[in-house]
């Protein structure tokens, strides 16, 4: 899969794959990483070490907020992969390079067809400077 | 993203700590998101409530403020996650409040105005057509963009504070025409909507536009600024949606002809089913609320009004409380008005410079609350720790008062 390196940077985790609108905002526990939200088809798994992948964020503009808490307890995703431009997403990572020097690559213009392939769990690579997405196995 | 010279001299920390930290911010984001230089803004509305803040937010917006950090444009906050004033008699334990007031001293440090509301264009932030504002409060940004016609993307925390410091903001997004377009619409078919309907029929639109920017047909003429309020609010908690065309009210957008640019565009009708999956989605049970909450986004004080006259002469039904969130502005005008009396009366209060979604529910003991907001229907469920239930204001008091 090819997208568009929106944060640069190169990461590898287990893929964990939503095909609903996300937001960390009230819907990810920065204390453990676990989303929360009722309405997210991956309530209850963590979004920690993972590349978190969903179509677009939903929602309030507190999500960058609550993605930088998430980084300062360390409970944060190994990298970004949405169908649009998270605006959060973006913010949140900047704050993370710029606050706590952690690096989070964000990829956008990944449409959900090509990444609802991936299985939960499967390990994937992202380098953003090319934009690449690749399955590991 | 071209800078300019001076631009260049903040990047390099010639103008001093916090507006070389927030050029960095505004630089990175800009690049990501395809940005071609910075933009004056004319004015900013920004994030310090603790329950989204968190520590990490504590330690920015401090770290702005302590390094020389001063707003460099008319800016002001969305609402605390406490009562300023009556914090103790709601409750509040005093570590939560001692956190929110390191905010409040940040944010008063960088020099904001204090009017703690996300309707600060019924209150105290008024720009006009054409202006560009860089506004947090996805509500907000729904109303300026589809209401008064200026231009504002949905500026998440950390990217408000750089702005305001800056008074610049990157342009991409809804800052330029071609990204204003509609590119598909929705059309009322339910007959003329109710009060709630407006809620519903605006996180129909959220949550079914995707990353379009949609129009809505057949809004009836008679729609009152704070219905429409409360539509953007509820579409922008159900999507990415950051404007909505309305016909006749959007400046520019006439007709769908108009705010589609001519191009024919897919039209979606909404139906009275669409309208109860929406509220049977945002019902998670039916048990009796220990609190309903009223005003996400705030109350006006016409609201408030209204709110008395259906009060007036019942009571609240013991163990349920009822708290009517408004900014310090609309609060003032219901004390001087008597509007307050007939709210207390009734057993209920008003509460202002805060806001339900934001304030600390679980930990006040709250495990149902009841509402006419989409937007804290939404927010408080996505959680997952205190149940929503979702229902017109004039059925939520026959239910809840004697």
């Amino acid at each position: 899969m090819i997208g568009k390196g929106l944060i640069p940077g190169k990461a590898e985790g287990g893929a964990l794959v939503s095909l609903k609108a996300f937001t960390f905002a009230h819907g990810v526990d920065p204390a453990t990483g676990k989303v929360t939200d009722v309405r997210s088809d991956v309530r209850g798994s963590s979004v920690k070490g993972k590349v978190l992948f969903y179509p677009f964020g939903k929602g309030s503009t507190t999500a960058s907020a609550w993605f930088l808490e998430a980084v300062r307890l360390g409970n944060y995703p190994a990298a970004i992969v949405t169908e649009g431009v998270d605006l959060s997403a973006v913010i949140g990572s900047v704050m993370a390079k710029v606050v706590y020097g952690r690096e989070i690559p964000v990829v956008g213009g990944v449409p959900r067809d090509a990444y609802s392939k991936l299985e939960t769990g499967q390990r994937v690579e992202v380098d953003a400077a090319s934009g690449r997405v690749r399955p590991l196995s | 993203m071209h800078l300019d010279s001076g631009q260049e001299k903040l990047l390099r920390g010639e103008g001093g700590e916090a507006k070389q930290f927030a050029m960095e911010i505004v630089t990175k984001v800009g690049d990501a998101v395809g940005a071609d230089y910075l933009v004056p803004i004319k004015s900013a509305h920004v994030l310090a409530h603790f329950s989204s803040l968190h520590e990490a937010g504590v330690d920015v917006l401090e770290k702005f403020a302590d390094s020389g950090g001063r707003f460099a444009v008319p800016t002001s906050v969305d609402p605390a996650s406490i009562d300023l004033q009556n914090w103790r008699s709601f409750g509040i334990p005093e570590e939560y409040a001692r956190q929110q007031f390191r905010l409040c001293d940040a944010y008063a440090k960088l020099g904001g105005m204090r009017c703690w509301t996300c309707v600060q264009y019924q209150v105290c932030n008024f720009p006009k057509r054409g202006e560009v504002v860089a506004w947090a409060e996805s509500s907000a940004v729904v109303f300026a963009n589809s209401v008064l016609g200026c231009r504002s993307n949905k500026i998440t925390s950390g990217l408000d504070i750089s702005c305001a410091v800056l008074g610049l903001t990157p342009s991409f997004g809804m800052l330029k025409d071609e990204n204003r377009a509609a590119g598909m619409a929705f059309k009322i078919g339910s007959g003329t909507p109710s009060d709630l309907d407006y809620r519903s029929i605006g996180f129909f639109v959220g949550r079914n536009a995707g990353s379009r920017v949609p129009a809505l047909l057949g809004l009836p003429t008679k729609v009152g600024s704070d219905q429409v309020k409360h539509l953007g609010a509820a579409a922008a908690a159900a999507g990415p949606v950051t404007m909505i065309h309305l016909p006749g009210i959007t400046p520019g957008s006439d007709s769908l002809s108009d705010a589609a640019r001519g191009e024919r565009v897919e039209e979606i009708e909404i139906s009275r089913s669409d309208l109860q999956e929406i509220e049977s989605d945002l019902n998670q049970t039916t048990e009796t609320p220990d609190l309903v909450a009223l005003g996400v986004p705030h109350l006006s004080a016409g609201e408030l009004g209204e709110l008395a006259k259906q009060l007036e002469g019942r009571k609240l039904k013991n163990g349920i409380k009822m708290y009517a969130y408004t900014s310090a502005q609309a609060f003032d005008m219901a004390e001087r008005t008597g509007i307050t009396s007939t709210i207390e009366s009734a057993g209920a209060r008003i509460t202002h410079s805060t806001d339900a979604e934001i304030s600390p529910l679980k930990q006040l003991g709250f495990s149902v609350v009841m509402t006419n907001s989409a937007k804290l229907a939404e927010i408080v469920s996505s959680e997952g720790e205190v149940k929503m239930r979702y229902a017109p204001q004039k059925a939520i008091i026959e239910e809840v008062t004697r």
